[in-house]
């Protein structure tokens, strides 16, 4: 009889295989998404090559390596195929790692505020009454927060911050708009009658939250983490820019700081261009990935004539 | 003549596993003045029917084969503009989510004139509002609650208003989709009332379309009943009623519990509806008839003429009349 | 009918109101009342017909006895004990004897279980048997209701299955706990003729083989008698009428019964089913809650004793009683005299 569990078992991952298949059959109709996903690949894939550089050469590791021969900004060339900044420092090996970075930041950032909103919505969602009004009335204070100022108070108080403690703040000030759909989204679950059959049935809370809400509610946080790591980006970069960043680590958002305070902004397009692209295009394809996934979630907004 | 004649219509959606035939082969003829219903249980294509004579089918829907002369004209030909005439004027439709069709933000009265004045600009707003009156009589609602907004309305008095929307050009034909399905009972009865009685005093023609047999019998002269995409039998009610013929009838009349009469056994039909997009060849209802024989499978189906206004779409049938 | 045989679930005086929300600043609305003081003894191994239109606080009174909600006044005795105010374990205990079937079983399913998964469900939250023992539940509870070979439809997902199988498994699932008591909540009202048939044919099956005792919910009056032994009729939350299946529909006392009765569609409905002619009247005007709660849409009523005094439940014979004060037991009434 065990060998029908297994099977069961088995059966369930086929499930998921193929709502994943089938949604990935939808996702494909989208023009947005496919872009989306080529530019991340691409993105992923100069993540990737950031470890290459130092390896080679420890003249290119983004940071500590100062190329002997050079002492000042340089155009492209050769050895430097996007050039040096003013002192000597290899760019595309900062680009590159700035990519590593922004993904980083990126998607721990999201998963962390997606987490917390999550949790947050579902507990407001589902307990209702207080705790609902404790909670979204602390997300409506933290949603009109200014996050970018309060962390350059904090920048301002506490000197340098750690990338990490970046992404913390990020996440700490991004959860209030997650949690507010997913609440709403258990709200409408909390009445459907499959739960209410379970809660005849004998289930307990924790029963139901676990296994009836969050497998419900989680394709709808998996959307929302790509909305969510487009802003920890921008967040990231904007402090970066104003010099708050972290400046042990290397992000597209210090680049830019530095094009700026060594005067090199309107004479050096070779230094200025590749990070502003950059950081444009990474949050663009994050959005358009989010736009596609949306598409597959919500029925409403397909094209008519596509099917599922 | 009749008014509306419908040859051997054939209707699919595309869909990704292929095409799905919901009608297939459907004719009939509906004479000025009577009214036609639809009976068949869900997915059998008797919606999809009423949506193609309207020529409102949703985007991946096709009308593949056959003519819809109405009126003496081929609807088919027609251009959406041309179309757009035709529906309202001569032709009107009451749907089965109608209670959502009225816009909440406007009173009735306004968008019942609202739709004279669009079909019929040349008239005056005072004689609109004049009309909305009279045909707020006629389908029962009170005058003083007009001017009310839809959501101050009961389910009924919502499907009162959405008859009235449709009466408001005076058509030649309503097709009405299980216009009474989120009504209770009583309200039920009278709407249906209403409905015959407006049949009789403007000599409408009516489809009457609905998965309950005893409301369609309520208000139609003829039946067709419909499985699996195609017409299985079609007469006169009282024919079909006190003698039905297809076995799916026969199966469909015992699975309905009744009020009179011996508590029977209520003999419910095994199995399912076949696939549409590979539907078996043959009889459709093979599979789940007590009386299939294996010539049903291989042997082309006819209709069968019982009495002039009475036929059916069963091989088993005709051989059992002997010819 | 019933003397000898024993109560399995009382409603005692049940009141039910839900408060409807005012605007902004007014004063908030009034009051909808669900159930008005329902009293309902329902016996072991009976099937119960629960007859009314949208409104009158038929699904209401099954909520309550599957603890989705909590009456406001009254009592609630399953084998003579209060069950209104049971909280854990002993809340978990009760449904286990108390079950309910869903109306839409499009919605009553998680979309995301097996059906193997979802008739499972109620055994692991439990804690009955083992994972072996709990399998051959499974395939037993879906054998029960017809969905067999088990093997074809235990992997499959609500979505790939029609609406009636969904039923069915909807059924197996509240099946499976084996319970004394099932509410059913209008199981069919989603479901073409023959589906219901079956699912029907499902719950006469069971209550002959298990001796379920069955609460069905239900508007329409063919599938009461065709199901039930005794059958309640309701009207905005009041009992109206209440007695043997049978003998209320072909007897109907109340004149809003007898309303019902003469709404039936006609041609099918016509042969020996007697008319009533109880036209309705347009709505009277009348306040608050204090009379007879058909009056304003009653034939027979009188003014000044219907709207003012709320007719009791009154005794017919044996087990029939209507709540009217122009009934009178035999076959002719007040209202239905020249039918």
């Amino acid at each position: 009889m065990s060998g029908k569990s297994l099977d069961n078992r088995r059966v369930q991952k086929f499930h998921w295989m193929s709502r994943f298949l089938s949604g990935w059959a939808i996702f494909r109709q989208s023009f947005l998404g496919k872009i989306g996903l080529t530019l991340l690949a691409l993105f992923a894939l100069m993540a990737l090559c950031s470890f290459i550089p130092p390896l080679v050469d420890p003249m290119y590791q983004p940071m500590a390596g100062v190329d002997p021969e050079i002492s000042t900004v340089t155009g492209p060339s050769t050895r430097h195929w996007l050039g040096t900044d003013f002192m000597g420092r290899d760019l595309l090996s900062q680009l590159l790692a700035g990519a590593r970075v922004a993904f980083m930041v990126g998607v721990s950032a999201a998963f962390m505020s997606v987490f917390l909103g999550t949790a947050i919505g579902m507990i407001a969602g589902y307990m209702g009454k207080f705790a609902d009004t404790l909670l979204m009335r602390l997300a409506d204070i933290i949603m009109v927060m200014p996050a970018l100022v309060v962390l350059l108070m904090l920048a301002a108080l506490f000197g340098q911050l750690s990338i990490w403690f970046i992404v913390f703040f990020i996440a700490l000030f991004r959860w209030p708009g997650v949690s507010r759909v997913i609440r709403a989204q258990t709200l409408s679950l909390k009445h459907r009658p499959f739960i209410e059959a379970a809660r005849v049935a004998g289930a307990s809370h924790l029963r139901i939250i676990f296994r009836h809400i969050t497998p419900n509610v989680l394709p709808l946080s998996f959307l929302y983490m790509t909305f969510q790591v487009t802003s920890a980006i921008i967040i990231e970069a904007a402090l970066a820019f104003l010099g708050f960043g972290d400046p042990r680590t290397i992000s597209w958002g210090m680049m830019l700081q530095w094009v700026w305070k060594t005067g090199h902004m309107f004479n050096a397009p070779y230094w200025l261009l590749p990070p502003g692209i950059c950081i444009s295009l990474i949050t663009l394809s994050f959005y358009m990935l989010g736009r596609a996934m949306d598409e597959v979630l919500d029925p409403r907004l397909r094209k008519e004539g596509q099917t599922d | 003549m009749a008014l509306l004649e419908v040859e051997d219509l054939t209707i699919g959606y595309q869909s990704q596993r292929g095409f799905l035939k919901a009608v297939e082969g459907v004719s009939f003829s509906l004479d000025k003045g009577r009214s036609l219903g639809f009976v068949g249980e869900s997915g059998c294509g008797k919606t999809t029917l009423g949506m193609a004579l309207m020529r409102l089918l949703p985007p991946n829907g096709r009308i593949r084969e056959g003519r819809i002369l109405f009126d003496g004209q081929d609807l088919l030909e027609k251009t959406d503009e041309e179309m757009r005439q035709v529906r309202w004027q001569k032709m009107a439709m009451i749907f089965q989510t109608a209670m959502n069709a009225l816009n909440p933000v406007h009173r009735v009265n306004d968008q019942i004139a609202e739709a004279i004045l669009t079909h019929n600009p040349s008239l005056g707003k005072q004689v609109a509002y004049k009309q909305v009156e009279g045909l707020s009589r006629l389908v029962g609602l009170s005058k003083h609650r007009l001017r009310d907004y839809p959501h101050q309305y009961s389910g009924g008095m919502k499907q009162r208003a959405i008859i009235a929307m449709a009466l408001a050009c005076q058509p030649k034909l309503i097709i009405a989709d299980e216009p009474t399905t989120a009504l209770d009972v009583i309200v039920q009865d009278q709407i249906l009332e209403e409905i015959k009685n407006i049949q009789k005093e403007f000599d409408i023609s009516i489809i009457f379309i609905s998965h309950d047999i005893s409301i369609v019998a309520d208000v139609s002269h003829d039946i067709g009943i419909m499985y699996a995409g195609q017409l299985v039998e079609y007469g006169a009610r009282e024919e079909v009623f006190e003698s039905p013929m297809h076995p799916y009838t026969k199966a469909l009349l015992s699975s309905y519990p009744t009020l009179t009469g011996e508590k029977a056994q209520l003999m419910p039909i095994p199995g399912e509806a076949p696939d549409l997009i590979h539907p078996p060849s043959g009889c459709r209802f093979f599979d789940r008839c007590a009386g299939a024989r294996a010539s049903c499978r291989t042997n082309p189906l006819v209709w069968l003429e019982i009495t002039p206004t009475h036929k059916v779409f069963c091989y088993q049938c005709g051989r059992q009349c002997g010819r | 009918m019933g003397n000898g045989k024993q109560t399995i679930l009382e409603l005692d005086r049940i009141v039910k109101r839900y408060r409807t929300k005012g605007f902004f600043f007014g004063a908030h609305g009034q009051d909808v009342i669900a159930l008005n003081e329902v009293f309902i003894k329902i016996l072991r191994g009976e099937i119960f017909g629960l007859v009314g239109e949208s409104g009158s606080g038929k699904t209401t009174a099954g909520r309550l006895i599957v603890r989705l909600e909590q009456p406001d006044q009254g009592k609630i005795y399953l084998d003579g004990r209060d069950i209104t105010g049971l909280k854990g374990k002993a809340s978990k205990d009760y449904s286990r004897r108390v079950q309910m079937i869903f109306q839409d079983p499009y919605q009553s399913l998680n979309p995301l279980l097996s059906v193997f998964d979802t008739i499972s469900e109620p055994l692991i939250i439990h804690k009955i048997g083992n994972a072996e023992a709990r399998e051959d539940s499974v395939w037993q509870a879906m054998k029960s209701v017809g969905l067999s070979p088990p093997h074809d439809f235990a992997h499959r997902y609500p979505h790939q299955l029609s609406g009636g199988q969904r039923q069915r498994v909807a059924i197996a699932h509240a099946m499976v706990l084996k319970p004394e008591f099932v509410v059913a909540d209008e199981p069919t009202s989603m479901l073409d003729a023959s589906m219901s048939a079956q699912i029907f044919n499902i719950l006469l099956e069971m209550r002959r083989r298990l001796k379920v005792t069955f609460l069905f919910i239900t508007h329409s009056l063919a599938a009461a008698r065709y199901l039930c032994d005794r059958i309640a009729v309701m009207y905005k939350g009041n009992l109206m009428e209440i007695g043997p299946a049978e003998e209320v529909l072909r007897n109907p006392k109340h004149p809003y019964t007898q309303a019902l009765m003469d709404a039936l569609p006609k041609f099918v409905h016509s042969g020996g089913v007697k008319r009533y002619e109880t036209l309705l009247q347009a709505e009277r005007e009348v306040s608050g809650y204090v009379g007879c709660p058909f009056f304003v849409r009653c034939k027979v009523a009188r003014a000044p004793k219907c709207s003012r005094e709320k007719p009791p439940l009154k005794k017919l014979d044996d087990s029939h009683s209507v709540a009217c004060f122009y009934a009178e037991p035999g076959i002719k009434t007040r209202s239905g005299g020249k039918a």
